[in-house]
């Protein structure tokens, strides 16, 4: 009898504490017990003999009950991405997290995640959790091909292939799964891989025009006349490679190129080497021509196409004293 | 000792300037007219020597880095034979008729440039100095140095106080009646003829240069073939009509003479830039601008600064002043002369000229202190002045002149 009677106390006790474990703080999935209410005692129902007259009641809204946020029942060990699999918007029942975000007035504390239209506008990364990528990657490992070997380092793979190709790829839920801009082909290559003389470099720059990027030495080109990726992929390469052979052609009016036309001051063709060569081979004998050294030129050609400054004349000035001999 | 001798024997000139200043004691021996005791202020101090901003040397050609940043005197009668005719700027004339001294302050900019006219080798092409600066830093007081030690070395001068006023100011421009299109500047050309004669008539006449060919300047009038090179210059000033083809005539002469070893040149010209720049300030018979290439003086002096001969040397300043309104960016010399100037000097050796440095400046400042043309100052006045001047010799030589 006294056994029954603690028993009966216990599972009461017991009962009565899970509850209020359940409603506070949530547990371990495994932990997690599933609480069965016990049978209330039946009231004791009365009689009534009078039927009284109910006045018709006007009818009221019934509000649906709102059903406790989901988080309340979430383990702490929980399969993230299974609740989050996807990017969607904020939803504060989904989310354990005590998230607030908003603006109020001066020492208030910010809204709360509960119907929060700050945190439904921003767009977020809780389907990008470290665990869910992991997972991902983990699925698609068995569709990858090991790296090729020779290729570890960026500066390896850029130097076998020099080229970079880039497209995009559009995924629709429409009746087409095309879209026009698949069809767009950008390469890029540095313009060093490329061999060039001085004069073809010249050419070259001048054919491709502004595809050249001057700060980061890059060559650009950009196809999307053709239908499909293949065609304008071809064409790009065949831009690519017409311009570097064309750029080694002379043509016979290239000769024609006057002073004027120069973009740079070049010491060769101009009368700096003739007044220079002029005063060295001052009485030589036409056997003996001495031709300008190569530090003058240099000099010359620094203080026409940087421009003046001191470090430039202070250079020329000595280059000059060297060529003329003049014992300082 | 001989150009001691030299200056005794124009004792009497000077000293009848002297007494117009009313300082007949100092010539009483020959010694003060060398040093610098010719002034009432300078009267108490001993001798030259002994002051820390003078040096005695009044020859440029023994002025060496003992020297820099002092005063040293050039004497009247050399002041007179160099730049009666230009040279010095005007207000420094003015100084110095007011502290009655020719003193220049030996700088390294003349160093540098008269240790490499020294050290050259004649027989080679003659090398161009191009001096440049910011505007007042003594360009042309350093060419005035240069020119000194020119006229004591035996170089024939052949100098342009200002080639600019060519271009911007001339007395008269009439039409050139042997080049057809080009504009002839008679009384400026003849002018520069008195300034060469007046340079160089001592050297001339101990010369005995000739004319190498014949000079038929109209109907009757000629100068024969070995005839002596004054000849020349007289008739040029004698008959202005004739000034600027005579002085074309005279440059091509010198060259050629210099070349056979005859003489040595010393080319000075000031604001030489000015032969490149775009416009000139004439006007042709259509009113139109003429261009610096159309006057005839130009064509000659670019001719004797060019490199096609011996025996000579050429110091050209390139300034800022001799360009006009936006045409003065910079002091740099590739920027003043010019692609085709650049062209014309190349290879020049350029010798920057710029501002005092400490020593010259305090130098400067005792100068003016025992000329008495500073007095009453009050302590720390040099720091404001150098704060002020930028330790700029013109703008300093503007702060503490007369009001």
């Amino acid at each position: 009898m006294a056994t029954n009677l603690t028993r009966l106390l216990e599972s009461s006790i017991r009962s009565t504490n899970a509850a209020a474990v359940q409603s506070s703080m949530r547990l371990f999935s495994n932990q997690q017990q599933q609480h069965q209410p016990e049978d209330d005692d039946e009231e004791f129902r009365v009689l009534n003999l009078r039927t009284i007259r109910q006045q018709a009641r006007r009818r009221e809204f019934k509000k649906e009950a709102v059903q406790p946020p989901r988080t309340k029942r979430m383990a702490v060990d929980q399969d993230w991405s299974a609740v989050w699999s996807g990017p969607r918007s904020f939803h504060p029942a989904s989310v354990p997290l005590p998230l607030r975000q908003g603006y109020t007035e001066r020492g208030a504390a910010a809204p709360s995640k509960y119907a929060n239209a700050e945190l439904m506008k921003i767009p977020n990364f809780l389907h990008l959790t470290p665990p869910a990528i992991r997972q991902q990657c983990e699925a698609i490992k068995k569709f990858c091909t090991p790296w090729p070997k020779g290729l570890e380092t960026e500066a390896k793979w850029k130097r076998t292939f020099p080229l970079e190709v880039v497209t995009s790829d559009y995924c629709h839920s429409l009746p087409t799964i095309r879209n026009p801009e698949a069809r767009r082909v950008k390469i890029t290559l540095k313009l060093s891989d490329l061999q060039f003389d001085a004069h073809a470099k010249d050419k070259f720059l001048r054919l491709v025009g502004e595809r050249f990027d001057r700060e980061t030495g890059l060559l650009t080109f950009v196809t999307d006349r053709c239908p499909t990726r293949k065609q304008n992929y071809d064409y790009a390469l065949y831009l690519l490679t017409a311009c570097y052979h064309e750029s080694f052609v002379t043509e016979p009016w290239e000769a024609s190129k006057s002073e004027a036309d120069m973009e740079q001051y070049l010491f060769e063709r101009n009368q700096a080497k003739r007044s220079a060569e002029a005063i060295l081979n001052w009485n030589a004998s036409r056997e003996e021509k001495v031709s300008p050294p190569s530090g003058y030129a240099e000099s010359v050609e620094q203080l026409i196409n940087e421009g003046e400054n001191e470090y430039n004349i202070a250079k020329y000035k000595e280059e000059v004293l060297k060529l003329l001999k003049i014992a300082i | 000792m001989k150009m001691f001798r030299k200056q005794f024997v124009h004792l009497s000139r000077v000293s009848t300037h002297l007494q117009r200043n009313a300082i007949a004691p100092c010539i009483a021996s020959p010694a003060a007219e060398m040093s610098t005791n010719v002034a009432p202020a300078a009267a108490d101090t001993s001798s030259a020597a002994t002051n820390e901003f003078r040096t005695g040397v009044t020859n440029p050609g023994e002025h060496s880095e003992l020297h820099v940043a002092k005063f040293y005197t050039i004497p009247v009668e050399e002041k007179k034979q160099i730049f009666s005719g230009g040279g010095l700027p005007k207000q420094y004339e003015q100084q110095i008729k007011t502290f009655t001294e020719a003193c220049l302050m030996v700088r390294s900019p003349a160093l540098e440039l008269l240790q490499y006219i020294k050290n050259a080798d004649l027989t080679n092409p003659a090398v161009r100095y191009v001096l440049y600066g910011d505007n007042g830093v003594g360009k042309t007081l350093t060419m005035a140095h240069v020119l000194h030690y020119g006229a004591l070395n035996e170089f024939l001068l052949v100098h342009v106080p200002w080639a600019p006023n060519w271009m911007k100011r001339p007395k008269e421009a009439a039409n050139s009646a042997s080049q057809e299109g080009f504009i002839d500047l008679p009384f400026d050309a003849a002018a520069w003829l008195v300034h060469f004669k007046t340079q160089n008539a001592k050297l001339l006449g101990k010369l005995q240069l000739k004319t190498s060919k014949e000079y038929v300047w109209s109907k009757r009038e000629s100068t024969p073939a070995g005839a002596p090179l004054m000849e020349l210059v007289e008739h040029g000033i004698a008959r202005i009509k004739y000034a600027s083809e005579t002085t074309a005539a005279l440059l091509a002469e010198l060259k050629q003479l210099a070349s056979a070893r005859q003489c040595k040149i010393m080319v000075a010209i000031d604001g030489f830039n000015a032969f490149f720049h775009p416009i000139t300030r004439i006007f042709s018979d259509n009113k139109q601008r003429v261009t610096p290439e159309r006057i005839t003086l130009t064509q000659p002096f670019l001719d004797i600064t060019n490199y096609d001969w011996t025996n000579g040397v050429c110091v050209l300043s390139v300034d800022k002043i001799a360009m006009t309104e936006g045409y003065m960016a910079s002091y740099m010399p590739r920027y003043l002369l010019g692609k085709d100037g650049f062209e014309h000097l190349d290879p020049f050796v350029p010798v920057h000229v710029g501002n005092y440095t400490d020593k010259e400046f305090l130098s400067y400042i005792n100068y003016y202190l025992d000329r008495h043309w500073i007095s009453r100052a009050q302590p720390g006045f040099e720091e404001q002045l150098k704060f002020m001047s930028n330790m700029n010799p013109y703008t300093l030589m503007q702060l503490v002149r007369g009001l």
